[in-house]
C-alpha cells in the first residue's frame, strides 16, 4: 500500500514537473512583456508597463511580415487542402500493396528537414526559370510563389493524415447506397462523401493556415527577398532581444487560448446535441443555459475581456515609475563609481603587495567555471570588478549585447 | 497492371471527373513538389558554383568537389570543423532524442492508461497549446529563461549553487533544452497511439502475477510501444538535425549546427551547389537514421509518422 | 411491373478463391425469394452481383431478360437494402428517402410529397424532419424500407436487414416485411443465415454452402425433403445417423449403423444406392419417439433432459457413443424410462432420410 502511494506521490510529481517546464518559459516570457526594464526578464522587476506592445504595434516590418504571412498562408490553404483530400483518397482506394508505396513518398516530405523542402524548392524553380530564359525578377525566384510551393510540399502531407483519419470512419456503404439509388459516381462523393468529409476540410485548413503562418525552416529558403512574419520574428530575435518579442508571443498565446476555448464550448456543445435525449434537452430547453453554453457567447465573453485589458493597458502609463527607476539605477551607479574610486585608491596604496585572489579575469566570464567559483559563501554577487564602468547599466554583462550573438563562423 | 486497376477502381467509384482531380492533384504534388526539386537539388549539388552566365556553357560540368570539400577542405587534410560539425549535431540529435524518450513516455503512458478520461483530455490540451506557438518564440522563451539574469540564473545564485551568472548559451545548455522542449509533442502521440491499443485488462493480469512495475513495462507496456517509440525518435530526430531557428537563437557563438552551415553557404557565401550539397549529406543522414531505427525496432516505414 | 431474374451458371471469384460457384436459378417476378447459408457461403456476394457492384467472372444476370452486363448499380432496377442500413447520417428522414428523387432531378416540392406518401406506407407519419439518429431500430429498419422503394424498383434485395435488432422486434418484422412485400407486389430477394426468417417470410429458399447452391425449393419441401446432408443438417434440427447400406428395394432402404442397428428408410430425391455405401441416415427428434412394432428401435440411455413446458427434449446415448435428440410433446404422461435410464426409441421407417454422406452444417 504504502509503495502504490510514494508511486501516486512521484507520478504527480513528475507530471507537475513536467507540465512545469512546458508551460514554466511560456509563463516567463509572458511576465516579461510587461515588466518595463529593456532586457526581458522577471526579476527584478521594475515597473509594470503596456509599452512594449505599443513598440509592437509601431513595428513596420514586422506588420508587413505578417501581411505577407497571410497572403502566403491563404495560398497554402488552398492548394494543400485539395492535395491532402485527393492523396488521402488515392490511399483510401488503392490496393495493399500499391498503398505501402504510396504512404512511404506522401509521408517522405514530413521527414524530410524542413531547409531541405526550402532548398530543393529553390534550386528546382530557379534552374528552371534561368534554364527558360526568365531573370531574377520573374515568378521563378519569387519569395511568395517558392514559399508557397515549399510549404504545400509538406503541409499536403499533414492535410493528408487528417483527411485519412476522417475517412476511415467512413462507411463505404453509404457511397454503394447512394449508387443503388441511382446517384452517379460524382453525385455519390458530392452529396455523400464530401459532406462527410466537411469538418476535416475546416480542420485541416486551419492546421494548414498555423503551420505555414509559423514555419521557420523552410521559409527562410523559399523566401528569398521577401519576408514573412516568422523569418521577420527570427532576425528581431537575432539581432538582439528586447521585451516587444514577448509581447508578441502575449498576442499569440491570448489569440490560442482564445480559439481553444472557443473551439472546447462548441465541441462540448456539439458532443452534448449529438448524444440527444435529456444532455441536449437541458441545453436547448433552458434559454438561459443555451445562452450561455453557446460558443458565441463564449467568444464575446472573451472578446470583451480582451478589449477591456487593451483598453486599460492602454491608459496605463507607468513613466512615473519607469523615471524612479531609472533614477534608483542613476544614484547606484554613482555609488559604484564612488566605491570604484575608493578602491582603486586603496590598490593604489597597496600597489606593493600582489592582487589578491580575486584578480581581475582576463575575460568576461573567467571566474565563472573555476571551482572556487561555484558555491562560494559570498551570495551576493560583488559588481565584477572588471566591469567598465562606462556601462554599469546592464549590471548582467555583455552576454546579449548584439554583437556577441551567435554570429555564424565563417567556414572558408 | 495492379496500379492501372486501382486507378480504375477510382474512377469506377466517384466518377471521371473526381478521377482526374484524384490523379493530377497527386501526380502534380508528387512530381513537382516532391520529386523533381529534389533531383533538382542533387543535380545541382553535383556542380561547380558558377555565375548564371556560366551556367550551360562549357565549364558547367559534374564534379564532386562539393561533396570533396565537406571532407576534404580546400587544402587536402581534413575538413575537421565541418565533419566535427555535423558529427556534434548527430550526437546531440540522439541525445536530445533519447532525453524527450525518457522524458515522454510516463506521460504517455499516463496518458493512456494512467489518468481519468477528464484529467487526460485536460492533458492532451496542456500539450498542444503550447505547440500552437512559433517555433521561433519558443526558442526565444529558453533565452529569456537561461539568460544570465534570467530566471535560472538568479534561482541558481539565489540559492547559492553558483555565484556568478553561468553562460548556459555559451555552454550549449540553453540549445538542448529548447531542442527537448521544441519536439516533446511528436514523441508523446506517436507512444501515446501504440500503447492506447494495448488492453488494459494485460496490465492488471501481469500486476495480478505479481509482476513489479518494471517488469510490466518492460514485458507489457513496452514491446506494445515500440512502433510508437521508433515513430517517435524518428521525428524528433529528424526534425533535431534539421532545425535551424533554436540553434540559431540558442546556440553558443562558437558551436554551429549542422543546418547553420548550410544556411551560410547559401545566405553568407551564395554558394548553392555547395550549400545543396551539404543539404544532401544531412539528408543521407536522416535517411540513414530512419533505416537504423527500423532495424532496430523492426518497424515499417507504413507504421512512422503515424 | 415485376420482372424475372436469371442467374444463368453465374461464378465469381476472388483471385484464387471461388465465392459463388455455378448458381444457376430463375425467380419469378413478384416472388419473395430467400437465400439461406451460414456467413461465408457466397450469399451476400450473389446478392452484390445481381445488384450490380460485383461482375460475375463468368456466366450472366438477366433482369426481365436484359443481360445486365456492364450496367452500374445506378441503372439497375433494383433496390438493395443493406445490412446496416446505410442510411445517411447527415441528412433527415424525408432527404433520405427523397435522396433517389434528388439525383434524377425531381423538384422540391415533388420530392417532399414522396417522402411523405412513403413514411405513410411504413407506418411512420410525422417523422419527416427528424434526424435518422433520433430513430429507433425498428423505425429506421422502416425508413431504409422506404428510401428502397422510393426509386419504385422492381426488385428489392435484402442484405440480412434484420439482423441488428432484437429479436421480439426481428420477429415483428418478419410479418411486416412480408406484408409491405403484398402490398407492393414486388420481388424481393432475402438474404439470411436465419432459417426462421427464411422458412416463414418465403417462397421459395435457396440453401447455400461454400458457394454452391445446395437445392431450391419451397420451404416445406426443404424441411420435409432436403437433398443434401448438408441441408438436412442446416434447416430444421436433425439426427444423423451413420450407417452403411445392406440392401435396396425401390426407394426403401435397409441398413447397419455402429453397435448392431438395424434402420429402415427413405432414399431421398429417388436416389439409388448399392450394398456397403456410405450414408446417413437423417430423423428430426419431434419424430422420434418411445419405440412402437414396426419401428426402426434404437436401444439408448438418457444422459440429458430438458423440459420446455409443451415440449420435453430428451439427450441420449447408444452402447455405440451414438448421441441423438428426441422431442417428445407434453401430453402429461411421463416418456418409459427405465430405473438405470435405459429407454427403448424408435421411429417409423418413413420419417427416416437416408442421404450420401456429406459435410454437415455445423452448430
Amino acid at each position: 500500500m504504502s509503495s502504490s502511494a510514494a508511486g501516486r506521490l512521484g507520478t504527480i510529481a513528475f507530471c507537475l514537473l513536467f507540465f512545469g517546464f512546458l508551460f514554466g518559459p511560456l509563463v516567463i516570457m509572458v511576465l516579461t512583456a510587461f515588466n518595463s526594464s529593456p532586457f526581458p526578464r522577471v526579476v527584478p522587476w521594475d515597473c509594470f508597463t503596456t509599452d512594449w506592445f505599443g513598440k509592437l504595434a509601431g513595428d513596420a516590418k514586422l506588420l508587413t511580415g505578417l501581411g505577407n504571412s497571410l497572403f502566403i498562408g491563404a495560398g497554402v490553404v488552398l492548394l494543400a487542402t485539395p492535395i491532402g483530400l485527393a492523396a488521402a483518397l488515392a490511399l483510401s482506394e488503392v490496393g495493399p500493396r500499391l498503398r505501402g508505396a504510396l504512404y512511404t513518398i506522401f509521408i517522405s516530405p514530413i521527414l524530410m528537414p524542413g531547409i531541405v523542402i526550402g532548398i530543393s524548392t529553390l534550386m528546382f524553380w530557379g534552374r528552371l526559370g534561368s534554364g527558360l530564359g526568365f531573370g531574377f525578377d520573374s515568378v521563378f525566384f519569387n519569395g511568395f510563389f517558392l514559399t508557397i510551393l515549399g510549404q504545400v510540399c509538406f503541409i499536403s502531407a499533414y492535410s493528408m493524415l487528417i483527411f485519412i483519419a476522417r475517412l476511415q470512419r467512413f462507411d463505404h456503404t453509404l457511397t454503394e447506397a447512394a449508387l443503388d439509388m441511382g446517384a452517379t459516381p460524382a453525385q455519390a462523393f458530392r452529396k455523400i462523401l464530401l459532406p462527410f468529409l466537411r469538418p476535416a476540410i475546416f480542420s485541416s485548413a486551419v492546421l494548414a493556415f498555423l503551420a505555414s503562418l509559423e514555419n521557420y525552416n523552410t521559409t527562410v529558403f523559399s523566401i528569398v527577398a521577401e519576408s514573412t512574419f516568422t523569418t521577420e520574428l527570427a532576425s528581431k530575435v537575432r539581432l538582439g532581444i528586447d521585451p516587444s518579442i514577448s509581447a508578441v508571443a502575449v498576442v499569440i498565446i491570448a489569440l490560442t487560448l482564445f480559439g481553444a476555448i472557443v473551439h472546447e464550448a462548441w465541441q462540448r456543445r456539439a458532443a452534448a446535441l449529438a448524444q440527444g435525449g435529456a444532455t441536449a434537452a437541458r441545453i436547448l430547453n433552458n434559454p438561459v443555459n443555451a445562452f450561455i453554453r453557446h460558443p458565441a457567447t463564449v467568444a464575446a465573453i472573451l472578446v470583451a475581456v480582451i478589449g477591456g485589458a487593451i483598453y486599460l493597458g492602454s491608459r496605463h502609463n507607468s513613466d512615473v515609475c519607469v523615471q524612479s527607476i531609472l533614477d534608483a539605477k542613476r544614484a547606484e551607479q554613482e555609488r559604484l563609481q564612488q566605491e570604484m574610486r575608493e578602491r582603486m585608491q586603496q590598490q593604489r596604496q597597496d600597489a606593493p603587495t600582489a592582487p589578491g585572489g580575486s584578480a581581475a579575469p582576463s575575460t568576461p566570464f573567467g571566474g565563472v567555471f573555476a571551482p572556487g567559483g561555484l558555491g562560494g559563501g559570498d551570495a551576493a554577487p560583488a559588481p565584477a570588478p572588471a566591469a567598465p564602468p562606462s556601462a554599469p547599466s546592464t549590471p548582467f554583462g555583455g552576454v546579449f549585447t548584439p554583437d556577441s550573438l551567435p554570429k555564424p563562423v565563417d567556414a572558408e | 497492371m495492379g496500379a492501372l486497376a486501382d486507378f480504375r477502381q477510382i474512377f469506377a467509384r466517384h466518377g471521371a471527373a473526381v478521377g482526374l482531380f484524384i490523379a493530377g492533384t497527386v501526380a502534380l504534388w508528387v512530381f513537382v513538389l516532391i520529386v523533381l526539386p529534389q533531383i533538382a537539388m542533387v543535380l545541382i549539388s553535383f556542380s561547380h558554383n558558377l555565375p548564371p552566365s556560366e551556367q550551360g556553357g562549357p565549364n558547367d560540368v559534374y564534379t564532386l568537389s562539393q561533396y570533396g570539400y565537406f571532407i576534404f577542405g580546400n587544402d587536402g587534410g581534413f575538413n575537421t570543423l565541418h565533419l566535427t560539425i555535423l558529427a556534434k549535431t548527430v550526437l546531440a540529435s540522439v541525445v536530445v532524442t533519447v532525453f524527450d524518450l525518457i522524458l515522454c513516455y510516463p506521460i504517455a503512458y499516463l496518458l493512456a492508461h494512467g489518468a481519468r478520461q477528464s484529467m487526460a483530455r485536460l492533458m492532451v490540451i496542456g500539450l498542444i497549446v503550447p505547440y500552437w506557438i512559433n517555433e521561433v518564440l519558443r526558442a526565444f522563451a529558453f533565452r529569456i529563461l537561461f539568460g544570465s539574469t534570467g530566471l535560472v540564473n538568479g534561482v541558481g545564485m539565489t540559492l547559492g549553487l553558483w555565484s556568478e551568472p553561468i553562460d548556459f548559451i555559451r555552454e550549449d545548455v540553453a540549445l538542448y533544452a529548447g531542442l527537448t522542449y521544441a519536439y516533446i509533442l511528436l514523441m508523446i502521440f506517436p507512444i501515446y497511439n501504440a500503447i492506447e491499443a494495448l488492453d488494459r485488462n494485460q496490465i492488471e493480469a501481469a500486476r495480478d502475477m505479481g509482476a513489479p512495475w518494471w517488469r510490466i513495462h518492460w514485458r507489457v507496456v513496452i514491446p506494445m510501444a515500440k512502433p510508437g517509440i521508433a515513430s517517435g525518435c524518428t521525428m524528433v530526430f529528424m526534425l533535431t538535425t534539421g532545425a535551424l531557428a533554436a540553434p540559431q537563437i540558442l546556440g553558443g557563438p562558437s558551436n554551429l549546427w549542422f543546418t547553420q552551415l548550410v544556411y551560410q553557404w547559401f545566405n553568407d557565401a551564395s554558394n548553392w551547389p555547395r550549400g545543396s550539397a551539404y543539404a544532401v549529406i544531412l539528408v543521407v543522414v536522416c535517411i540513414l537514421f530512419t533505416l537504423l531505427m527500423m532495424r532496430v525496432f523492426k518497424v515499417r516505414i507504413g507504421e512512422i509518422g503515424r | 411491373m415485376t420482372k424475372t431474374i436469371t442467374l444463368d451458371h453465374v461464378s465469381i471469384r476472388f483471385g484464387q478463391y471461388l465465392a459463388v460457384d455455378d448458381a444457376h436459378l430463375e425467380i419469378a417476378g413478384g416472388e419473395f425469394f430467400s437465400f439461406l447459408g451460414p456467413s461465408g457461403c457466397g450469399k451476400t456476394t450473389l446478392l452484390r452481383c445481381v445488384s450490380g457492384f460485383i461482375q460475375p467472372t463468368e456466366g450472366r444476370v438477366l433482369i426481365g431478360g436484359d443481360d445486365m452486363k456492364g450496367v452500374g448499380p445506378n441503372k439497375r432496377p433494383t433496390a438493395l437494402i443493406f445490412q446496416n442500413l446505410a442510411l445517411f447520417p447527415l441528412m433527415s428522414v424525408a432527404e433520405n428517402i427523397a435522396f433517389p428523387l434528388e439525383v434524377r432531378g425531381i423538384s422540391k416540392a415533388k420530392r417532399r410529397k414522396r417522402a411523405e406518401e412513403l413514411l405513410e406506407l411504413i407506418a411512420l407519419p410525422g417523422t419527416a424532419d427528424k434526424k435518422v439518429t433520433e430513430l429507433s431500430g425498428g423505425q429506421r429498419q422502416r425508413v431504409a424500407i422506404a428510401r428502397a422503394l422510393a426509386v419504385e424498383p422492381d426488385i428489392l434485395l435484402l442484405d440480412e436487414p434484420l439482423s441488428a435488432l432484437d429479436l421480439k422486434l426481428r420477429q415483428h418484422m418478419r410479418t411486416e416485411l412480408r406484408e409491405i412485400q403484398k402490398r407492393v407486389g414486388l420481388t424481393f430477394i432475402y438474404i439470411t443465415h436465419d432459417q426462421g426468417e427464411a422458412l416463414t417470410m418465403s417462397d421459395r429458399v435457396a440453401v447455400m454452402s461454400k458457394g454452391v447452391i445446395e437445392q431450391v425449393a419451397d420451404p416445406v419441401t426443404l424441411y420435409d425433403r432436403p437433398k443434401t446432408s448438408f441441408v438436412a443438417s442446416f434447416v430444421g434440427e436433425t439426427n444423423a445417423i451413420p450407417v452403411s447400406v445392406t440392401a435396396r428395394a425401390g426407394d426403401r432402404v435397409s441398413a447397419e449403423g455402429a453397435g448392431g442397428l438395424s434402420l429402415h428408410g427413405v432414399a431421398a430425391g429417388g436416389r439409388q444406392y448399392k450394398a456397403g455405401d456410405a450414408c446417413l441416415v437423417f430423423v428430426r427428434p419431434e419424430q422420434m419417439r418411445p419405440a412402437r412394432p414396426g419401428d426402426n428401435e434404437i436401444a439408448a440411455k438418457v444422459v440429458g433432459d430438458e423440459f420446455e413446458g409443451n415440449l420435453r427434449h430428451l439427450m441420449l446415448e447408444t452402447s455405440a457413443g451414438l448421441r441423438l435428440r428426441m422431442s417428445l410433446v407434453n401430453d402429461g404422461s411421463p416418456p418409459p424410462i427405465g430405473p438405470d435410464g435405459s429407454i427403448l426409441v424408435g421411429f417409423p421407417a418413413e420419417n427416416g432420410l437416408v442421404l450420401p454422406d456429406g459435410p454437415l452444417a455445423k452448430g
